[in-house]
């Protein structure tokens, strides 16, 4: 890091965090309130906080930062509110419902009900025009493109005020021609349109999941465009002297030409730098696969690593609408402190997935909530101090919260205050581990391989409980867990997928040259890209992926491989790579079954210099750091143990506190429950780890 | 609740929370596991498989969402097989079944049985049944409309042991797979099948290990009460007395004419029994066995029911069922053939159940779905030198039902299978097998009119690309619309139903009969599903709608006069004759009155 500082600016749903790093490896954390209405103006905000602690105004702090890195919520609230640009697309005539006919399918758990919506239309249909072409599976033109269809629907966009237009033709993937001179005709006839190609954008066979990805992306890119130019024009206005990065929900950073171009990678860009974070934490103690949990005020992220790689997903309906390229896997849940406890029609308690939100909040803000959620039942269960979080910042009441509990659940379910409270952390626990599960056991993965890291301020009353359930037995959760998103984002390398198609079977005569084409064509492109943004040789790296399957099967699993030379003989390692996912994932492989490759992708990375670490010294014994006791319950039971508070801030490195034991960050609170032993490491995080004398009464 | 021994078990409620929510990611594993490795685009694309687990009476303990077609249709065939097997029934044995007079819906759904035990006591079943892609028999997919009996229809496996303590039976295992085409699909579609039952069986073991056999069982017995409890509740809301629904059922080219489709919904304090009428089996494919009916009987009480998942055993301990004297097309017995029994008679049995809960409870109706009317391709693909039989699941998407509250969903059925269904890529389709996809589109005054209009059915155009190409028709749909609900009902008429629409050797066909027939290259097939019934007096329907829909092209100009009684004066602007539109309304209102 060449410059004194790193800054990174994360948009959550409530707050946005800041992030700080210098070059001595401290790294400073700052809160402002999120201003959706107009996210700049959080940015601005943020800025003033920071300035005013520093005691530097900000056009001396943007000038000596090597980076400023924002990981944005623009485009993922605009689809949300389907506030996006009024979008035209261009498409095959006889194909212009697959955006519509969504592949036929209503989503599951709402089969019967009769209320659940269709999903709203980004394009309706009069605005999705018909041309005549077509090109067929092995890539030959059947129908030549009709120029005067496209003139014809750029007559129809432009008397509708439309400015952001998506194309995307039936098999253009193999035979790009056709959308590009529809492109070029859009351009003349309709001059400053925000331009969308299939071919270009999402490169990979699905038409249905390539138009609705482009489609997504022109009505979300005027909408990144001018949010884009609104910070970078601030940001240079400071003396920044990069271009700001934004963060994508591939993982990496883009410069905002790029987020324009792309803005569909935007969408959920929150999440995505918890993996690289969970990594990093986990680096000083020799750990490469793990699973970062972030539990905010309404949800629940799961992302996982395998040895250092992440998930990727593709190919899935986010928000109910398909989208194709890559984003890191992220199973979210509707699990967080403001969730909501009820009873269910059949007298059950549930946790969840409502959320009392950050208004009116839980009951114990004392702002007018009246429902039991995560939070009150933390603060009956003495995991929270009633005397408020934040450093007493947000005060907290202890009588709401168990009103709410008692009133809403204990009474109606004839229990105790404490066993309905700790019924409560127990259930939004089971809950949490499902979802692990699901992107652990649904994915060949057994948990107990993993370490769990913790990010968002939530999750820490969580985590030891958490791991008890899924068996895992070593967690690390970094003091700087409630902005852990936003430290991700700065210790991010630039990151842009390149993908090509062409399906075939492996077996087939110049298979192997053909894939080796196909990666070479789109590296090249990639690193191209690369060299524009200032990177050269020693700075750009190149992963490549292929989805392959059985003949004959329907979906493909994603199978990363080296960088070589693709050949009649090494084409052996990548049948083999499959064969072994296959059965990772599916407990078989029939290795004497033909493989076909359906999609290719290269990512391409620009390495950035991490700023340095951060060092903690040396505690003098965790005893001095009990601040009072309070009685905390961690039995189904309900019964209380005198349990004692740690203050975080006076703890160094080598300190060792036995559960069970709480302690209080001035951003997260951390228990401890019985079995359990803390260790704070000099890296700036706890190393929790299961003792050997644990004897854990949890459910029974 | 009692322990084996007798003793009192408390049930923990946090624990049956617990146990619930593993009972349900046990399900979503299973399919997961199935639908990632599974071969036959029916099961895998069409989500047309179920997975479910039982305890070892057995009772369901848990059903997942999946399919309608499937509803309950899993509980007679598992008592079925448990029973033949009584006594013989041991750890790592493993059970095969399809058969229709053996408790199976229809003979192309194979089903895997695994029993798990715990510490040597049969503890649960996991059970996992798909659609394959063909079954055997004379024609390719299973679908034979020519078929007298079921013997002529495909390869029928009552309850068989193939894995017996762990060893796989290879010979009856080879035998069977040996009467299949596309052996190597089939083949794969085995083994996901029975890797997921695998998968169920992992995690409820995990879970006895967890919790304790005691606690778990007392779980799983209080779940089932929970929802007994639940339906009965339902049920006790609805007035006592006995509601009819009646379905016509078209004639699909047997030549027997229309039928009648009667249910008759009894109502007795917190019970509900149904009873079924229909008339005599016929010597063509769509009689229905009673393992099927149960679930076309399943879907029209939830249709009422409305629950969300997961299901479970106890929701239908309060409903009794009768499904008429044997011998009947709602309860078939050998040598009926009834290969097209999941969706025909099925779909037209859902509505005359249905219909008789509208009856009982207006407010929770739901109007009836387009109903299945498609098509299986088979043939050789030149491309690759192999092969190809499948059917077309697009091919029988249809319009849903309106609702009280909103217009049906487009493209969302049949109503058998209540938006479980997907398509698959137009890309896909076409790389898989040698044919063009012209169309795959909504249609112009498709779906039903009413207050809330029906979904839009989809036509789907295709050309083989570079052979000869067979298809097979079935269904029906074709002459008479989906039923509206609450007043419901269209003056166009023909747009809202199904047919297929034939150009060979450039003579144009409209077929409204299933059929077998070859075409070829250059020749095209453009099949078209019916619309959803609507909700409501169309003439109610607010006028901006109707506006916009003719906008969208999913109500054409004559349509908004005919179906809605709404004026559109010109064209171009869409600009609406209010005078005319409100003059016209009340007309029609006072003549339907009459």
């Amino acid at each position: 890091m060449k410059s004194q500082y790193r800054l990174g600016i994360d948009a959550g749903g409530t707050f946005t965090d800041f992030v700080l790093a210098d070059r001595s490896g401290q790294v400073r954390l700052f809160k402002a309130l999120s201003t959706p209405q107009d996210p700049t103006l959080a940015i601005k905000n943020g800025l003033a906080i920071i300035a005013e602690e520093l005691g530097v105004p900000a056009d001396q702090i943007i000038p000596n930062c090597d980076l400023c890195i924002n990981g944005t919520t623009v485009g993922l609230n605009a689809l949300i509110q389907h506030k996006g640009a009024k979008t035209g697309l261009i498409c095959t005539a006889g194909h212009e419902d697959s955006l519509e006919i969504r592949l036929g399918h209503k989503e599951d758990g709402y089969r019967y009900d009769p209320e659940y919506p269709p999903a709203t239309m980004l394009v309706p249909r009069y605005l999705r025009r018909g041309v005549s072409e077509r090109v067929l599976s092995a890539g030959e033109v059947r129908v030549p493109l009709n120029e005067a269809d496209i003139r014809a629907a750029c007559e129809i966009f432009r008397a509708e005020g439309i400015n952001t237009v998506a194309i995307s033709f039936v098999w253009s993937v193999l035979h790009p021609d056709h959308e590009r001179r529809a492109g070029e005709i859009v351009r003349e006839m309709m001059p400053g349109v925000i331009l969308t190609l299939g071919s270009e954008l999402y490169p990979q066979v699905r038409e249905y999941t390539r138009t609705s990805t482009a489609v997504v992306n022109a009505y979300l890119a005027p909408i990144m465009k001018r949010y884009v130019e609104a910070v970078d024009g601030y940001f240079r206005s400071l003396g920044a002297k990069q271009p700001v990065r934004y963060y994508q929900s591939n993982g990496g950073l883009a410069v905002g030409q790029v987020m324009t171009d792309r803005s569909v990678y935007a969408i959920n860009s929150g999440p995505a730098s918890a993996p690289v974070a969970g990594q990093y934490v986990c680096a000083p103690f020799g750990r490469k696969d793990v699973i970062t949990v972030d539990m905010g005020g309404t949800s629940f992220d799961i992302t996982l690593t395998k040895d250092g790689s992440t998930n990727i997903n593709k190919n899935i309906d986010f928000l109910r609408y398909r989208i194709g390229v890559p984003m890191i896997q992220v199973e979210t849940l509707g699990a967080g402190g403001g969730s909501v406890g009820w009873i269910d029609e059949m007298g059950l308690m549930q946790m969840g997935p409502q959320s009392a939100g950050s208004s009116p909040g839980p009951a114990c803000y004392g702002q007018g909530g009246t429902e039991p959620t995560v939070s009150d039942a933390n603060l009956v269960l003495g995991y929270l101090n009633p005397e408020g979080l934040v450093g007493g910042r947000l005060p907290l009441d202890a009588e709401k919260a168990a009103a709410a509990v008692k009133t809403r659940l204990a009474d109606p379910l004839n229990m105790s205050l404490e066993r309905a409270a700790y019924g409560m952390f127990t259930i939004v626990n089971a809950n949490m581990v499902n979802g692990i599960r699901r992107v652990t056991v649904e994915r060949g993965y057994d948990p107990r391989d993993f370490v769990l890291v913790g990010a968002g301020g939530a999750t820490a009353a969580h985590i030891t409980a958490l791991a008890d359930a899924i068996g895992i037995d070593t967690i690390v959760l970094p003091k700087l867990a409630s902005g852990l998103c936003a430290f991700g984002q700065i210790i991010s390398d630039v990151k842009y997928n390149y993908m090509a198609t062409s399906p075939l079977r492996l077996d087939a005569t110049g298979a192997p040259a053909k894939i080796d084409a196909l990666f070479g064509q789109i590296e090249a492109q990639g690193l191209e890209h690369l060299r524009s943004d200032g990177f050269d040789q020693t700075t750009s790296r190149v992963k490549r992926s292929l989805d392959m399957r059985y003949v004959g099967q329907v979906h493909e699993c994603t199978v990363e491989i080296d960088t070589f030379v693709v050949d009649d003989t090494s084409i052996a390692r990548i049948k083999d790579a499959f064969h072994r996912r296959h059965e990772q994932l599916y407990t078989y492989a029939e290795p004497h079954s033909v493989v076909e490759v359906v999609n290719i992708e290269s990512t391409v990375y620009g390495l950035v210099d991490k700023p340095a670490r951060m060092t903690i010294a040396a505690g003098k014994g965790a005893d001095s750091a009990v601040k009072s006791h309070r009685d905390a319950v961690f039995r189904a039971d309900g019964s209380r143990v005198q349990t004692p508070i740690y203050d975080g801030a006076k703890l160094g490195a080598g300190d060792r506190i036995t559960g069970p034991a709480v302690i209080e960050e001035i951003t997260t609170t951390i228990v401890i429950e019985p079995g359990w032993t803390a260790s704070l490491d000099q890296s700036g995080s706890y190393l929790i780890t299961k003792g050997p004398d644990h004897q854990r009464n949890g459910a029974k | 609740m009692t322990d084996p021994t007798g003793k009192q078990v408390e049930v923990d409620p946090i624990t049956l929370s617990v146990v619930r929510g593993i009972l349900e990611t046990t399900q979503r594993e299973m399919t997961l596991s199935l639908e990632k490795t599974a071969r036959s685009s029916v099961f895998n694309l069409a989500h047309d498989y179920s997975t479910a687990v039982f305890n070892h009476r057995p009772e369901m303990i848990l059903q997942g969402q999946d399919i309608p077609i499937h509803l309950g249709s899993l509980i007679p065939a598992m008592k079925v097989v448990a029973k033949y097997f009584d006594g013989e029934i041991n750890e790592g044995d493993l059970f095969i079944h399809n058969d229709p007079a053996w408790g199976g819906s229809h003979a192309i759904d194979t089903c895997f049985y695994r029993p798990v035990f715990w510490q040597g006591r049969l503890k649960y079943w996991t059970v996992c049944k798909g659609h394959l892609t063909d079954v055997g028999g004379p024609v390719p997919a299973g679908y034979n409309p020519n078929a007298k009996e079921i013997y002529a229809e495909c390869l029928r496996i009552p309850p068989v042991k193939i894995w017996d303590r762990g060893q796989p039976r290879k010979d009856v295992l080879n035998m069977i797979l040996t009467n299949m085409r596309a052996r190597r699909d089939q083949e794969g579609d085995f083994n996901a099948l029975i890797g997921a039952c695998q998968v169920g069986e992992r995690a409820l073991i995990r879970m006895l290990e967890k919790y304790g056999e005691a606690q778990v069982d007392a779980c799983i017995d209080m779940l089932l009460n929970m929802a007994e409890k639940q339906m009965r509740s339902l049920i006790s809301d609805v007035p006592d007395g006995s509601y009819e629904g009646m379905a016509i059922l078209e004639d699909a080219g047997h030549g027997y004419g229309d039928f009648e489709i009667h249910a008759k919904v009894t109502i007795t304090g917190d019970n509900c029994h149904i009873a079924i009428s229909s008339p005599p089996q016929i010597p063509y494919f769509i009689n229905s066995y009673e393992g099927n009916s149960h679930s076309g009987v399943y879907l029209g009480l939830m249709m009422f029911a409305q629950l969300p998942p997961p299901y479970n055993e106890g929701l239908y301990r309060c409903v009794s069922v009768d499904f008429g004297p044997k011998g009947t097309i709602c309860n078939a017995q050998e040598p009926a053939p009834h290969m097209n029994c999941t969706t025909t008679p099925m779909e037209t049995l859902t509505d005359a159940v249905r219909l008789a809960f509208e009856k009982a409870v207006p407010s929770k109706v739901s109007a009836s779905w387009g109903h299945a009317n498609g098509l299986n391709i088979a043939g050789w693909d030149k491309r690759h030198d192999e092969e190809y039989v499948t059917m077309v699941l697009a091919t029988i998407i249809s319009g849903a039902g309106a609702t009280p509250s909103q217009d049906g969903w487009h493209a969302c059925g049949p109503e058998c299978c209540f938006g479980a269904l997907t398509s698959g890529d137009v890309e896909l389709l076409e790389y898989s097998y040698p044919i063009i996809i012209h169309r795959y589109s909504l249609m112009e005054d498709s779906g039903g009119a009413g207050k809330f209009r029906g979904g839009s059915g989809t036509a789907w155009e295709v050309e083989p690309l570079n052979n000869d190409m067979t298809f097979i028709t079935f269904g029906e749909g074709r002459r008479i619309p989906a039923v509206g609900a609450a007043g419901a009902g269209s003056t166009i008429i023909d747009t809202k139903v199904g047919r297929l629409e034939l150009v060979k050797d450039g003579v144009e066909t409209t077929i409204r009969e299933n059929i077998i027939e070859v075409i070829r290259p250059g020749d095209r097939i453009t099949n078209k599903n019916p619309g959803g019934g609507g909700y409501g007096d169309p003439m109610l329907r607010a006028v901006e709608s109707v506006v916009t829909d003719v906008k969208n092209g999913l109500v054409s100009i004559r349509g908004a006069k005919e179906d809605y009684g709404v004026i559109i004066s010109d064209p171009d602007t869409l600009s609406v004759d209010r005078g005319a539109t409100e003059a016209l309304r009340a007309t029609r209102r006072a003549q339907a009155a009459k």
